[in-house]
């Protein structure tokens, strides 16, 4: 008797929900589609951007590999577009990435939610963030110098920019990695500031200087990430898919372990 | 407790009757199922092309998500007030047949005679919200055991109080003819003015979001509760607010119990 009761309208949901679970498998966009009539995987990239894009035909860095291996899982030929501009502005409007050159931007990119407005990000592991060079490894006091070099895009500068305001530091812009490594090590500034992998190919190491993680409230690490085009949304899934398998079996891991990403910094203490 | 079961057995009986006329009702459930697929599938995918990035940097959609998944919270909203407010024509049809009569000369008070009636109605729409659920995929929202919960929490409270305001409407209009006409003036407006379909960048200033929509449309959306359900929402299913977080619960209860009392006066005043 109560399922009698039930039964006309159970069979209207599952009628309406079977129709819909059909519907959720239709493509959204035609990004996919495009992608494989063409062939060909567009990937922009900055020159060098190591150990992420190195330039170097054996070890061509980190993203260049995971992106061939993308390529290679759809069916497609890669196609990199070094392009001198990523990296070199802190706006990426004057990078001037359209369609037109590229499916995805790899090489430099965090997953942040500055550069979630713009693109679909997939993030690939491997940890960034702001960190700190210094002789000491603590933080200095108020009225210190600090150099600074900003990060590439998608790091919050306003929060940065406070926070050294608030920390009543002078602040001395770094034109370089070199330049931020050479003003810790002289003592013209007592620590510096920038991104993990702007600073990753400089010799702190040998000038006596440690880099660790910059831990204040506001400045949460951030994983690397391929940037795709906002609403292609098929393509999206499909790189998704091939990344999914890849931390699946492992190979991922071993990519990230190939080039020193499998670990992470110290933290900064505080003075 | 014997005086107190056969009274909840009578708001169940209420309940009950409720759900098993929503759920057999072909008609309503066509409707809920139409207004998904025409607002995700068809409007979603062809405004889609639109909000997609171009140029990286260019500001043109800010929020750090595809339309889709944008979308996807709005439209369980519409889904959820169409069911609710329409409800009111199931207590004027009861009203027109002589059904209410028969139940509010029973010895059942009439508060809980509302509560039944009400529970029956937002129970109807919760599940005709869930239903969009399905369509999670599509749009690629992914969803947790956790972020269904809540969701499934915050639809119940915005059907009851939505119910509410339908069972409000119902004793203020006397046809059906009236009603069907009276309910797309009242909810279209209250959709497109939710910020449901447009997004008011939380990035932006008061002065600059005037820039970009006049001032008058920037101050519907704020004074339009549905606005803070759809937040709320948009919160619980994509971790994206556009409000302050506590604004959507508590827009939401103050509607539901808001309105429940005003449809206890009403409902108190029925002959």
């Amino acid at each position: 008797m109560t399922w009698s009761r039930w039964r006309a309208g159970l069979v209207n949901i599952a009628a309406v929900s079977l129709l819909l679970v059909a519907v959720s498998f239709l493509p959204p966009d035609t990004s996919l589609r495009d992608v494989q009539r063409s062939g060909v995987l567009k990937v922009c990239v900055p020159p060098t951007f190591p150990p992420l894009v190195t330039g170097n035909a054996t070890d061509p860095g980190f993203d260049v590999e995971l992106v061939q291996h993308i390529a290679d899982s759809l069916g497609l030929r890669l196609a990199l577009n070094p392009l001198a501009a990523m990296g070199s502005d802190f706006n990426p409007r004057n990078w001037l990435l359209t369609r037109a050159q590229c499916d995805m931007i790899a090489g430099g990119l965090a997953d942040t939610l500055q550069n979630r407005g713009f693109l679909q990000m997939l993030p690939t592991g491997v940890e960034t963030g702001w960190v700190v060079v210094s002789r000491g490894g603590t933080l200095p006091a108020a009225g210190a110098t600090v150099a600074v070099l900003p990060a590439t895009s998608g790091f919050a500068r306003v929060a940065l920019s406070s926070w050294l305001r608030g920390r009543g530091w002078q602040v001395q812009r770094a034109a370089n990695p070199a330049a931020l490594l050479e003003s810790v090590a002289d003592d013209q500034a007592s620590i510096g500031i920038t991104e993990r992998f702007l600073i990753s190919t400089g010799d702190a190491a040998e000038r006596g200087l440690s880099v660790a993680w910059l831990t204040e409230e506001g400045f949460a690490r951030n994983q690397m990430a391929l940037g795709l085009w906002k609403g292609d949304q098929t393509l999206w899934r499909a790189v998704n898919g091939v990344v999914d398998a890849m931390k699946a079996d492992g190979s991922l891991e071993a990519l990230r372990h190939r080039y020193g990403l499998s670990g992470g910094l110290d933290d900064a203490p505080e003075p | 407790m014997s005086r107190i079961l056969p009274l909840l057995r009578g708001v169940y009986g209420i309940w009950l009757r409720e759900i098993l006329r929503a759920t057999r009702d072909r008609g309503q459930m066509i409707g809920g199922v139409s207004r998904p697929l025409v607002w995700l599938l068809i409007m979603g995918v062809g405004l889609n092309p639109y909000f997609r990035g171009e140029v990286f940097g260019e500001v043109r959609y800010v929020v750090p998500y595809t339309y889709l998944q944008f979308l996807f919270p709005a439209v369980i909203v519409l889904n959820i007030m169409y069911t609710s407010i329409q409800f009111a024509v199931s207590v004027i049809w009861d009203r027109e047949f002589g059904f209410l009569r028969e139940v509010l000369v029973s010895p059942m008070p009439r508060p809980l005679i509302l509560l039944g009636k009400v529970l029956g109605g937002s129970t109807a729409a919760t599940l005709h919200g869930a239903i969009v659920l399905i369509l999670a995929r599509f749009a690629d929202v992914t969803l947790t055991p956790d972020q269904v919960v809540m969701a499934l929490g915050a639809m119940f409270a915005l059907s009851f109080g939505l119910t509410c305001f339908g069972v409000l409407l119902a004793s203020r209009i006397r046809s059906f003819e009236g009603f069907g006409v009276f309910s797309n003036t009242i909810i279209l407006p209250l959709y497109f003015t939710s910020s449901s379909i447009f997004p008011l960048d939380p990035a932006l200033s008061r002065t600059q979001m005037a820039a970009t929509y006049p001032e008058w449309l920037v101050f519907m959306v704020q004074i339009n509760p549905i606005t803070y359900a759809v937040d709320l929402l948009r919160g619980i299913l994509i971790n994206f607010n556009q409000f302050p977080p506590a604004y959507g619960p508590a827009v939401i209860a103050a509607m539901a119990i808001g309105f429940f009392l005003l449809a206890l006066v009403d409902f108190g005043r029925s002959k």
